[in-house]
């Protein structure tokens, strides 16, 4: 018997237009290595838009956690096409402006500020993974 | 052609699940930021299927080279289907074959994976020199 355990799929922004596309893509995989093994998949931003029947049907079947970058929001309209609604968007830019101390700099060289950064967004996301599924059991018990 | 129109629009994987997708991305950096600066310019994928018109545009006036991490070939698909014109096509794990180099992780390409990235990024220069000398 295979015991299925709710878990959500975190869409990222793979931007490389802005660093804070690479913020969100190593926000998210610290979120999916480290803080939320067990709960989180990832969801490929390329292979979802390129026509993935896999990758859509995941985001259609379970919980989605946009991770943009910048306020284009690629990844919750590309999500929101092709699957459905994500349940959460988390914008790294909107975060940022709550940390005018912290610069993002580079795309692709990562210093100190950017890592700080990564940590505060890895947090967010973790966050949210949290509530979503909490909100998840809790409408589940009411049934 | 004018310098302004002498450039190659750059569409590389951004992929996410595999070592191979971050290679792909740091090798398109290299490439734009480094060795051609003046003579490329960096198509975003998920700006380029929402619709963002710049990065439509440069696929539509640039020759454009695709990078590619996997068998899934995401950038040349997403590419072709949106009508951009395709001149070069680079595939990662022919890299990897041909300079016996193994990146490490997706978050972590590591040194191989950097030195892998740079080799694959001067075989692209060299590329986009080929197409504009047409």
């Amino acid at each position: 018997m295979t015991i299925v355990k709710d878990k959500v799929g975190i869409v990222s922004c793979s931007g490389e237009d802005l660093p804070e596309g690479t913020i969100s893509r190593i926000a998210t995989r610290i979120v999916l290595e480290k803080l939320r093994p067990d709960d989180t998949v990832t969801i490929c931003l390329p292979l979802f838009l390129a026509g993935s029947q896999d990758e859509r049907a995941f985001a259609r079947a379970f919980p989605t956690i946009a991770v943009d970058g910048c306020s284009k929001k690629c990844a919750e309209v590309g999500t929101q096409k092709y699957s459905g609604r994500p349940v959460a968007t988390i914008v790294v830019s909107e975060i940022m402006k709550r940390h005018p101390h912290l610069k993002a700099k580079s795309r692709d060289n990562l210093g100190d500020e950017e890592k700080e950064l990564v940590s505060i967004i890895a947090e967010e996301i973790a966050k949210k993974v949290d509530e979503v599924l909490g909100i998840k059991k809790k409408s589940g018990a009411s049934n | 052609m004018s310098a302004e129109e002498r450039k190659v629009a750059i569409v590389a994987c951004a992929g996410m699940d595999k070592a191979l997708g971050s290679v792909a991305r740091a090798c398109a950096f290299k490439v734009v930021q480094d060795l051609k600066p003046k003579e490329s310019v960096l198509v975003c994928i998920p700006p380029l299927i929402i619709g963002v018109n710049s990065h439509s545009e440069w696929i539509n006036k640039y020759p454009v080279v695709t990078i590619d991490g996997c068998a899934e070939r995401c950038a040349t698909k997403i590419v072709a289907e949106k009508r951009g014109k395709i001149r070069g096509r680079v595939f990662i794990p022919n890299g990897v074959k041909k300079h016996g180099l193994k990146p490490e992780t997706s978050a972590e390409i590591g040194p191989e994976g950097e030195e892998l990235a740079e080799k694959i990024a001067d075989e692209t220069a060299l590329l986009i020199d080929k197409i504009l000398r047409k």
